[in-house]
């Protein structure tokens, strides 16, 4: 490299710039304030999940149950979670924003996974993260976690113990896979988020 | 040729990308090694023009590099989404979304033609299109056959059903195939009952009449 | 408060749904990234709503920050590309190089017999190039190393020393007479 970083003038020139006047007081009040209008750690885009019409049941790892055979629950409208809110995901998902609530569905992803350490949720909507999304337990070992979600349709799956992809065995596989691991697939409809609860 | 004619290329290569295309595929940073990044980008790059939006590839090539595929096999899976991508935009016209696409490109993927598209699109030109193409695709993905998962939603579509009402024709014959029916079979049953629940005049997929062709 | 918690463990509680340790990092990294912003731009309104754009992005997709840790290199690339794109957009809309003209213009409109130094550096920095401001605001002022700037901005780095040095000497002579006059 030439002399340029012994140049003097140079040197001077770059001690000037680093002298740059502090950012306004309101900087950080303004950047939280718009942060706290998106939803929590998503993307905005325009994907739709799919409201399904029935409560929620469980099928167990494996198998479609002939009871069961239920793709993720969607729960329209009021942002109040069904289930008790467990420390963190649920509760905070409540809380979310009024302008998100009316362009967001939330979906409940449900896992029955007793032997599991650790399951979340990877899939077009988190870059298939594979420890962004956390579900947590119940003590039966069933595993929840609440999105919000605009509208579009998802390929995800289930990340067991941090390293194996699992389909979840309620929801529609993606056709072919790509990766030689099965997929699922969850749609939101925009229509969904104009119904009322229990209407779809 | 020479290797710093191709390095000064790839430089110029690199700042020949728009920012907002840079702003794009930041997401790739760090989970792809930078030759198939490169290869990714480069398909984002072609298709732009013919209105292919970059996200869904990214998030293809994302679900990749957390599966622990090969870069090949990425670029692979990227490429025939992309395809599928401008398929789907061809037959579902300038208008179409982002999540029709990606349903569309889905649904094409299941087997279905081009002119199901193009079909669906020329019958209902302001609806979203995203449940029937999704429901398609589900269906063929429990073992009906693509011809015949299209026909059926094609025959529930223009009976003027509801979003929810395919939600749940999927969902029945679903149940009908674990249950042990032949997947063609319960899709066509399931279709011609779904299909009368049109007649009762409650707010249609088509509008506010269970009439498809409204104008 | 914050000073004994690292980026990577506000990162961390952001992702876990802690919204408010977001505000931890922006603190953190705000000077910097106006400063950078300020010497990119040359406007000081346009830099702030850059900044801000890009702690927005930062935020919406934090969960590809492979190395929380390093979120201020991180977050330095975001920002980069965000000037970049408000260059594209200020091209797109007024021609090319009206806008920095303009700043050029407003630079230019003390009286020539007020020497600040200060506003000698804007004026030159924003004649200069805009890959080569970048590189030597990056270099020099932010003090990356070559391979760090090769990472944030895609660029291999002959091109960016090229670009440095280019940098430097139009600095040097658009500014000697200037400095001359201070220093003698």
């Amino acid at each position: 490299m030439h002399g340029s970083a012994e140049d003097p003038l140079i040197a001077r020139v770059a001690a000037e710039l680093r002298r740059r006047p502090p950012a306004p007081p309101d900087f950080e009040a303004r950047v939280m304030a718009a942060v706290r209008r998106l939803p929590p750690s998503l993307p905005a885009r325009a994907w739709t999940w799919l409201r399904e019409p029935r409560t929620l049941a469980v099928s167990p790892l494996g198998g479609l149950a002939a009871a069961a055979g239920l793709a993720a629950l969607v729960i329209v409208g009021a942002w109040a979670a069904t289930r008790s809110p467990a420390a963190g995901g649920a509760a905070r998902v409540a809380a979310a924003p009024a302008a998100a609530r009316d362009t967001h569905t939330l979906v409940t992803f449900v896992f029955m996974a007793p032997g599991a350490r650790t399951v979340t949720v990877a899939g077009d909507f988190d870059g298939w993260d594979r420890v962004q999304m956390p579900m947590r337990r119940d003590a039966s070992g069933l595993w929840t976690l609440d999105v919000p979600l605009p509208p579009g349709r998802y390929q995800y799956a289930f990340v067991v113990d941090g390293r194996r992809f699992v389909a979840d065995p309620a929801a529609p596989r993606a056709v072919g896979d790509d990766f030689g691991q099965p997929t699922s697939v969850v749609t939101v409809a925009a229509g969904a988020t104009r119904a009322g609860r229990g209407s779809l | 040729m020479n290797a710093r004619i191709l390095a000064l290329a790839a430089a110029l290569a690199a700042f020949a990308r728009p920012p907002e295309a840079t702003a794009q595929t930041e997401r790739l940073a760090g989970r792809l090694d930078e030759r198939t990044r490169a290869a990714v980008e480069a398909i984002v790059d072609s298709v732009r023009g013919a209105g292919v939006p970059g996200d869904p590839l990214v998030n293809k090539a994302l679900e990749g590099a957390s599966k622990g595929a090969d870069g090949a096999r990425i670029v692979a899976a990227v490429r025939a989404l992309a395809t599928n991508l401008a398929r789907a935009r061809a037959a579902l016209g300038a208008g179409a979304t982002e999540p029709e696409l990606v349903a569309g490109a889905a649904a094409l993927r299941a087997g279905a033609s081009a002119v199901f598209l193009e079909r669906l699109r020329a019958d209902f030109p302001r609806e979203p299109l995203v449940v029937p193409l999704a429901v398609m695709a589900d269906l063929v993905a429990r073992g009906v056959q693509p011809d015949t998962a299209a026909q059926s939603v094609l025959t529930l579509v223009k009976a003027g059903v509801r979003e929810a009402d395919l939600v749940a024709f999927r969902q029945s014959v679903e149940r009908d195939i674990a249950l042990g029916a032949p997947a063609g079979a319960a899709a066509t049953a399931r279709a011609a009952s779904a299909g009368g629940l049109a007649t009762t005049g409650v707010p249609s997929i088509a509008g506010q009449t269970p009439h498809p062709r409204k104008p | 408060m914050n000073q004994d918690v690292s980026d990577g463990v506000l990162v961390r509680r952001v992702l876990e749904g802690d919204t408010e340790a977001f505000a931890g990092l922006v603190t953190r990294h705000r000077e910097r990234g106006l400063r950078f912003a300020a010497g990119m731009l040359g406007d000081r309104a346009d830099a702030e709503e850059a900044l801000q754009d890009a702690f927005v992005r930062a935020y919406r997709g934090l969960r590809s920050c492979r190395e929380p840790d390093r979120f201020g290199a991180w977050f330095l690339r975001i920002l980069v590309n965000r000037c970049r794109t408000r260059r594209a957009g200020r091209r797109r809309r007024d021609g090319l190089f009206v806008r920095d003209e303009a700043a050029l213009e407003r630079a230019a409109s003390r009286p020539a017999g007020d020497p600040d130094w200060r506003e000698e550096i804007d004026r030159a920095l924003v004649r200069l190039d805009a890959l080569q401001r970048e590189a030597f605001l990056l270099k020099h002022v932010e003090g990356l190393e070559y391979q760090e700037m090769a990472g944030l901005t895609g660029a291999r780095i002959p091109a960016l020393k090229m670009r440095v040095k280019r940098a430097c000497d139009h600095l040097r002579v658009l500014l000697q007479e200037v400095n001359d006059a201070r220093v003698g």
